[in-house]
């Protein structure tokens, strides 16, 4: 019993561990503030420009990427099956293309550094110089 | 009109738009087993084949959408969709080219979704909703439901709220299962004219829209004037109706030049994996023998993980009223449009259903669903439906 109990505890801790903090990153020349809102608003398809009127353009990541996962739940606070239902209903229906979707934190933020119109999002703990972090969640 | 093209055609096409820019292909697909009984031995709805049997045609479904971006806001979409009941039959159910007018304002030419209720545009995406059929009493299956004509789309953002909205013009002509001649009827509808707005919050929605079209009854004035009405004017010949009479009778009855009204509002509620639907609609070809239509469905559903859970009832009930026939003097006349009405008018039906959604995969979702429920047409009475299928997105 006390094995299983142990077992379970450790398991958690791993789960735990595993969740990375979310970071929503932009170029670094992007003064926009941003909340939950506004960027679920954008990877939504409801908003297509930042507050300052610039265009927006969001980046996701594959649905099998663990960050897209964390990003879903947290910012969008949606499963990534529910989030693919409502590109769907979007997709079909000619109301809008779900956003492009990249593979690695890295090419993300080669992405967001070269363009000043893009927003993504990236595993805290990857973030480098190149980009500006909006909001981490 | 079905708009079926030879696979050769499409795919020649399909090289064209490559050559000329970029093309985006996406798809969406239903491979579902179907099972529909009733009492009175006659299927339930149109789309099933009533033996009981098992069906993989009857819902099942294929679909490829392929858009191609022009440049500056300019693109071209078509999707062709192969439909078990069909046989599978390729037909290209729309083709449209858009261009953005701004980021609030898109623009619509060719063929395309006609929402005359509010998830009319994706009722057959079911990966995009939580039923394995989106309850029939409203979503009944009507063709026009696929139109051509022009669309503006907005959508503009305030806060935290979002409003979307459509309005649209355009022409349809097809066919639609009547029960009371249990078979398709040809009919048309020219100037149709709709308008939608969806008001949009974090965890909820309200949504409202009405179309209005003129009538060009086809083949469903022939069949009230030739199968139920022409008994009814010989008799009233034989007793002295004369020819004005007959005319205003014939007037009365049809639906030629006719309005017909459509208009539904409802809302959605998301919250805490607690997710509630309503919705209904009220539709009618007016001053003419159909009975005004009332339908309405509430779904309520939990989301456990990936799973969703979702009961709901549903029903169609028909108000029949006889003002169309005030100006029918001759009383055979009018016991004989009084009748048609009552025929017109006589099918009713509800039911009360559970489905499941599995999401066993990224891109696919298992549905399990049993339906029950009783119509009015002795041919049918107490039915049943039960699936099991998987929706995909591709």
């Amino acid at each position: 019993m006390k094995n299983s109990m142990l077992s379970i505890f450790l398991l958690g801790a791993v789960s735990f561990s595993s969740v990375a903090d979310v970071a929503v990153i932009v170029h670094p020349s992007n003064a926009d503030a941003l909340d939950s809102g506004n960027i679920s608003k954008i990877f939504l398809g409801k908003s297509k420009k930042f507050p300052s009127g610039e265009q927006a353009v969001p980046v996701s990541q594959l649905s099998k990427n663990p960050i897209r996962v964390e990003f879903d739940r947290k910012v969008l606070n949606k499963s990534s099956s529910q989030v693919k239902a409502h590109w769907s209903k979007l997709l079909f229906t000619g109301k809008g293309q779900p956003p492009q979707e990249v593979t690695t934190d890295g090419e993300v933020i080669e992405l967001v550094a070269n363009n000043p119109n893009i927003i993504g999002f990236v595993d805290a703990s990857q973030v480098d110089a190149t980009v500006k972090v909006v909001a981490t969640f | 009109m079905r708009y079926r093209l030879k696979l050769s055609g499409i795919i020649l096409a399909m090289m064209s738009m490559t050559a000329a820019a970029d093309i985006t292909f996406n798809g969406f697909a239903s491979i579902r087993a179907t099972a529909a009984d009733s009492d009175g031995g006659e299927p339930p709805f149109s789309t099933f084949k009533g033996d009981g049997d098992i069906s993989f045609k009857d819902e099942s479904l294929f679909a490829l959408q392929a858009r191609a971006d022009l440049t500056e806001g300019l693109s071209a979409t078509v999707q062709l969709m192969a439909e078990g009941i069909n046989d599978f039959e390729v037909e290209a159910r729309w083709a449209y080219v858009s261009y953005e007018l701004s980021d609030r304002h898109r623009l619509s030419l060719g063929r395309f979704a006609n929402p005359i209720f509010f998830q009319s545009e994706y009722e057959k995406v079911g990966y995009a909703h939580n039923f394995s059929r989106l309850p029939t009493a409203v979503y009944i299956g009507f063709e026009f439901s696929t139109i051509e004509g022009i669309a503006l789309d907005s959508t503009f953002d305030f806060d935290d709220y979002v409003l979307d909205t459509k309005v649209l013009y355009g022409n349809w002509d097809g066919g639609a299962f009547f029960a009371v001649t249990g078979q398709e009827e040809s009919f048309a509808l020219n100037d149709i004219m709709s308008i939608r707005a969806t008001l949009t919050y974090d965890w909820w929605k309200i949504f409202a829209g009405a179309f209005v079209a003129e009538m060009d009854g086809g083949s469903i004035d022939q069949a009230v004037l030739n199968t139920f009405a022409a008994p009814g004017i010989a008799a009233a010949q034989a007793l002295g109706a004369t020819d004005a009479d007959v005319a205003t009778f014939q007037e009365a009855v049809t639906w030629t030049g006719e309005d017909g009204l459509y208009w539904y509002s409802g809302f959605n509620i998301d919250y805490n994996n607690w997710i509630f639907d309503f919705e209904y609609a009220s539709y009618q070809v007016e001053d003419s023998t159909d009975a005004l239509n009332n339908v309405w469905y509430a779904a309520l559903g939990y989301r456990f993980g990936s799973t969703v859970l979702t009961v709901h009832t549903e029903e169609l009930t028909q108000d029949i009223d006889y003002d169309s026939l005030s100006p029918v003097q001759h009383p055979v006349l009018v016991a004989t449009g009084r009748a048609i009405h009552d025929a017109l008018g006589a099918r009713e039906f509800d039911g009360y259903g559970i489905s499941l959604r599995y999401d066993f995969h990224s891109n696919a979702a298992l549905k399990m669903d049993y339906f029950s429920g009783e119509d009015t047409r002795p041919t049918v009475k107490d039915y049943t439906i039960w699936s099991v299928g998987i929706d995909l997105v591709f």
